[in-house]
């Protein structure tokens, strides 16, 4: 439980600060994304809280800026996969049959590719080619999100499988069916609530493997693009200046252990539970 | 690779890389000179192929430089040099002379002669014969040579004698005695490979089969060992007759990630970088702050030269005076000092300062936003609401600004000038592409809808044909071949630049050359940034590199390079 | 044992079938190919050897019949050349196979055990749960490439110890260049065995066997080893074949910041450089290596624990 309560705590604060970037921006009376050539690699300060980053931009606001992308990308990843795992789980468990067999041979062969370069062809995928405006920030983070879903969707579905299994299997759901309870009414009122719990873990796994995999995209160059601040791209930027200004590229890497280990911490606080 | 001076080069930001320039002091050391068992250099590239004639690459130039010998080169002070041959053709020697090709078109006949002891490193002396088998290959449309251009103008080749080669040329240009990349093949190795297969030879080439074979190289070191995407190792060439240069080996090594670079030069991994192939300018200059006396640096201009096309299709960038305001409101000179520390010159066109035809009189653009706001307004772009300025239709002032994702320098230089834009009301949008996408689609078939932010790569006293004459405009009838990206066209410009190659007396070209400056300079196709600088990182002891600028990399003199 | 290998094999080749004709098509419809890419880079190029070099590379061909073309010479045995490289595709492919399967191979082996003792630990003395857990968490939530920096920062550039990356040079021993990548793949992996080798352990520390041996006089250790383990050893071998396929390709960052070739870096250069013949063939190599360990571990579980059906 108190894993459970520090996790969320934790969410809710990132969630908070990466919501007041705006405001605090304001207060601040600095401009995100204005470039400032005479405040390049500042040290931490009154005036820059947390130093300035390669162009002379206050590292606490872009920081507060990239959560909004690194936490949106990773929530709306996990929300995804974890509607479409739910459903297709759910069903190969109902239906059963080939429906299921077809199913779960699709999640077995997902499994089972290697997931880094296949990120890496979707990435480079021309958005063009697929009738989408290219290089808008919301491409970006659309195709970002679609790459992670379709692997992520495989986790929370055989999870959902397994427990709607037992749920169907179980003598509550036998004497509803017997009640004549129609079948959407058994799905939904008796097996779907009993999902919420292994669902739940699976998601917050998700975000914290989505927000890693955003950092890893952009490392590798085919992430967030400038001048919008994402803490994958930021890392990525400083590492290159890593020997001459460390600290630019240590705040968005704790930002980041920060975040997953928060989901780690909810995911691991409900399984418990 | 070291083509002399038949076209400009492009850098594929991550793909290929920097050339460089430097303070030129070979010191000659009393007594015996010293020796090292090895030298250590970091590059961040790996070549394809080590086939001379096959791909273009800046890696593959820069280790071909320790291992083979072309037969002429431009060296540090930017001119034609001899490395293989006895003395460069001219009308004055005799060894050019002019003449009429069978067709009755104006044509040369030139004479090279290899120097004596010339020697591959099995032993073998370089012959004529070596020349002809290259020839040959280049001239056979199937072979798969990169550009045929050279072997169609070379109609024939005459052995003379072992030593010695005639060429017709069915055309006159200023530069023709650079042979660039037609260099001598080991006709005894490469041959019979070639004739048992001419379409597999890519292939079947020995120096990709087996590029530890000693009778492959003829330069002062050989090719002892290969390690696949991780480096390559050079023993001495037993049969070199140059100076004996003063490393028993050199080891490359090939660190992509620029970080990993830097950290394995401070490990002590590596003794130098190598600055055609190394860190950033911007990385460069953090490391010898924070190392103090540790290396010795060289920051050298170079034929570098980082520009952004503009289309000319967009009617908002027909305009010139638009194209104008765009380069008078960006302060180019405060990037320069405040990114680079002033290392760069900021360039005023595609004609490098250090060039023999460089006119200091052509018009300049210095930061004066008052005048770059005066000629929006003239073009009819007045201050929206936003910020942005509108014309009298109501459309915003706002251009799409690219270049290659991933390369963090650029990046960096965008959201700068895109800055400095928004403050006399341009939006410049910024989207970005990883390089095999932005040169192989967007920029290559023009694709890109306002500004495209990359490099040229050049040689000394470089025509600019493919990139300003209106036939080199890619169009998909011409399979999309030109680089005149911009879609530039101006009839004066064209004549220039056919004009131009075909003037043989220097001091009669220079006054195309300064109105071909003029005119570019006043139409602004490109807005020029700045000449690259290469960063060389070297250690205390090493003495004798001299930085070249150009695409003849500094490892083609490795046998000046000293011991302190 | 024999039903399931002769289940699985087919359903393998079907996937690698599918795997390559998708993968075909996803590099075909990225834009710049070879011919284009010569063409940016070099001005001297005319139309003619534009061409030229199109129909060298095959590009005047419409893409399915080039698949058609690739994969009945694969079938033949042909496995062509590598257009980066130069090379034939398995002199590019072996080496750089070898190199990441030491890589990972020695990383997995170090998470394993040390994951295993961590657990053990933790179940052993319920005090020392909670240091267990941060360490664990620690290691979940670290990215990767950032702890290679980290550590490339402090043994390397620091305090010198080891090499800051690299492959070693022909003579050079390699353990030292192998010590910081194994460690920040390891110290990532780590957590997930902790976690399970704990859970697993405490379960069958309470099981009524373990009681009685306990009752028996049997030592603690003896019983951790004899009795506990092997019996939790079969959630700890599933994950290390789930890992397996993730970890060959997601050597990638690894190999790329500590500048190490192998099949991370190779698949990802041959994707950005256009070089179907490798990349293909890599990307199948590399999933033939997850499905097998997949199909291996699952026979290791049937073998340790009789219990689990045949589906």
């Amino acid at each position: 439980m108190t894993r459970l309560r520090l996790g969320l705590l934790l969410l809710a604060l990132l969630a908070l600060a990466a919501l007041s970037a705006p405001l605090l921006e304001g207060w601040m009376g600095r401009d995100a994304f204005a470039p400032d050539l005479f405040a390049r690699y500042a040290p931490p300060s009154a005036e820059y809280p947390l130093g300035a980053d390669e162009l002379g931009r206050d590292l606490l606001l872009r920081l507060l800026y990239g959560a909004r992308v690194s936490l949106g990308v990773g929530v709306a990843a996990a929300l995804a996969a974890a509607v479409l795992g739910t459903a297709l789980g759910l069903l190969a468990a109902w239906r059963g049959g080939w429906v299921d067999a077809a199913l779960m041979r699709l999640a077995d062969g997902l499994l089972a590719l290697p997931a880094l370069p296949i990120l890496v062809l979707l990435a480079a995928v021309d958005p063009a080619a697929l009738g989408l405006p290219r290089g808008a920030l919301a491409t970006d983070m659309l195709r970002i999100t679609a790459i992670l879903v379709l692997f992520g969707w495989v986790g929370v579905a055989r999870l959902a499988r397994a427990t709607a299994l037992t749920l169907l299997a179980s003598d509550y759901v036998r004497a509803a069916r017997a009640l004549g309870v129609t079948e959407a009414g058994v799905l939904w009122r008796h097996v779907l609530p009993g999902l919420a719990a292994p669902v739940a873990v699976a998601s917050a796994l998700a975000v914290a493997g989505a927000i890693l995999a955003e950092s890893v995209l952009s490392f590798l160059g085919l992430g967030i693009q400038p001048p919008v601040p994402s803490w994958g791209n930021m890392l990525a930027n400083a590492q290159e200046a890593v020997f001459a200004a460390p600290l630019a590229a240590v705040w968005p890497g704790l930002a980041i252990l920060l975040a997953v280990a928060a989901c780690a911490l909810v995911a691991d606080g409900v399984a418990r539970k | 690779m070291g083509d002399g001076g038949r076209g400009i080069l492009m850098t594929l930001a991550a793909l290929a890389a920097p050339l460089a320039v430097a303070p030129a002091q070979a010191q000659v050391p009393a007594g015996p000179p010293a020796t090292r068992p090895q030298l250590t250099i970091g590059i961040n590239q790996y070549p394809g192929t080590f086939h001379p004639n096959i791909e273009n690459m800046a890696a593959k130039a820069y280790i071909l430089g320790f291992v083979r010998r072309p037969v002429t080169a431009y060296d540090a002070d930017w001119a034609l040099t001899c490395l293989a041959c006895e003395r460069l053709p001219s009308l004055e020697n005799g060894d050019a002379v002019r003449e009429t090709t069978p067709d009755g078109k104006p044509g040369l006949r030139l004479t090279y002669r290899l120097r004596e002891g010339e020697a591959w490193a099995d032993g073998t002396p370089v012959s004529a014969e070596d020349l002809r088998f290259a020839w040959e290959a280049g001239r056979a449309f199937e072979t798969g040579f990169g550009p045929a251009e050279f072997y169609r103008s070379a109609y024939e080749l005459i052995v003379e004698d072992p030593r010695t080669v005639t060429l017709r040329l069915d055309k006159v240009t200023y530069d023709f005695a650079a042979l660039g990349d037609f260099q001598p093949l080991p006709a005894r190795i490469e041959r019979p490979r070639w004739e048992a297969d001419r379409q597999g030879y890519r292939n079947r080439t020995a120096y990709d089969t087996e590029t530890t074979n000693p009778g492959l190289w003829n330069g002062p070191y050989r090719i002892g060992a290969v390690q696949p995407g991780a480096g390559v190792t050079l023993e001495r060439n037993a049969h070199w007759a140059g100076t004996r240069p003063a490393f028993d080996r050199i080891a490359i090594r090939t660190v992509e990630n620029t970080a990993a670079l830097e950290a394995q030069l401070l490990a002590g991994q590596l003794d130098m970088i190598a600055g055609e192939l190394g860190l950033p300018l911007e990385q460069a200059l953090a490391l010898q702050k924070r190392t103090g006396e540790r290396f010795r640096f060289a920051f050298t201009p170079g034929l570098t030269y980082e520009h952004i096309d503009l289309n000319l299709d967009n009617p908002i960038l027909a305009d010139r005076r638009l194209r104008q305001a765009l380069l008078l409101a960006a302060d180019r000179k405060q990037i320069v000092e405040r990114l680079y520390e002033g290392r760069q010159p900021v360039a005023d066109g595609g004609v490098h300062p250090r060039d023999r035809m460089y006119d200091p009189g052509l018009p300049k653009y210095p930061f004066d936003p008052a005048r770059a706001a005066a000629l929006l307004e003239e073009a009819g772009w007045r201050p929206g609401a936003d910020g942005i300025r509108r014309n009298a239709a109501g459309e915003r002032l706002s251009l799409e600004f690219m270049t290659t994702a991933g390369n963090r320098s650029r990046e960096q230089v965008q959201q700068i000038l895109a800055g400095m834009w928004k403050a006399v009301g341009v939006e410049a949008r910024i989207r970005n592409e990883p390089p095999r996408i932005f040169f192989g689609e967007t920029v290559s078939k023009r694709r890109f809808g306002g500004l495209a932010l990359f490099a040229w790569i050049s040689s000394p006293e470089n025509v600019p044909r493919s990139t300003f004459h209106s036939d080199e405009i890619p169009r998909p009838e011409r399979n999309w071949s030109g680089q005149n990206y911009t879609g530039y066209r101006d009839a004066e410009v064209d004549r220039l630049i056919e004009a131009i190659p075909v003037t043989l007396e220097p001091e009669a070209r220079r006054p195309l050359w300064s109105e071909l400056q003029r005119r570019i300079a006043t139409d602004l196709p490109a807005l020029p940034l700045w000449h690259r600088s290469d960063a060389h990182v070297w250690p205390r002891w090493l003495e004798g590199v001299r930085p070249t600028g150009h695409q003849n990399y500094s490892s083609l003199w490795v046998s000046e390079w000293r011991v302190r | 044992m024999l039903r399931i290998i002769a289940l699985r094999l087919p359903q393998i080749a079907l996937t690698l079938v599918l795997l390559s004709l998708a993968a075909w098509f996803a590099i075909g419809l990225m834009p710049g190919d070879p011919a284009s890419l010569a063409l940016v880079s070099d001005p001297r190029l005319t139309a003619e050897d534009a061409a030229r070099l199109r129909a060298l590379h095959g590009l005047d061909q419409p893409l399915i019949a080039r698949y058609l073309a690739w994969a009945g010479a694969l079938l033949r045995g042909e496995l062509g050349y590598s257009r980066l490289y130069a090379q034939p595709v398995a002199d590019v492919l072996w080496p750089a196979l070898r190199s990441t399967l030491v890589l990972v191979g020695s990383a997995v082996g170090l998470a394993a055990l040390a994951g295993v003792a961590l657990g053990g630990l933790a179940a052993l003395r319920p005090r020392t749960a909670p240091f267990v857990d941060a360490v664990a968490l620690l290691g979940q939530a670290i990215p990767g490439f950032w702890l290679g920096i980290l550590l490339i920062i402090l043994f390397a550039v620091g305090l010198g110890w080891l090499p800051a990356g690299g492959a070693p040079q022909p003579g050079e021993a390699g353990w030292p260049f192998l010590v910081l990548p194994v460690a920040t793949i390891a110290f990532g992996q780590m957590a997930a065995y902790a976690r399970h080798a704990a859970a697993a352990l405490s379960a069958e520390l309470h099981r009524p066997f373990i009681t009685s041996a306990r009752a028996r006089g049997a030592g603690e250790g003896r019983i951790l080893w004899r009795h506990a383990l092997p019996n939790a050893a079969v959630p700890l071998l599933t994950l290390l074949a789930l890992d397996a396929g993730a970890l060959v390709s997601g050597a990638l960052v690894t190999e790329t910041v500590f500048a190490r070739p192998g099949m991370g870096k190779l698949l990802y250069d041959a994707v950005m450089g256009n070089d179907y013949n490798l990349a293909l063939l890599a990307l199948l190599l590399v999933a033939l290596v997850t499905m097998l360990a997949t199909l291996a571990a699952d026979l290791a579980q049937r073998w340790l624990d009789p219990r689990i059906e045949e589906r």
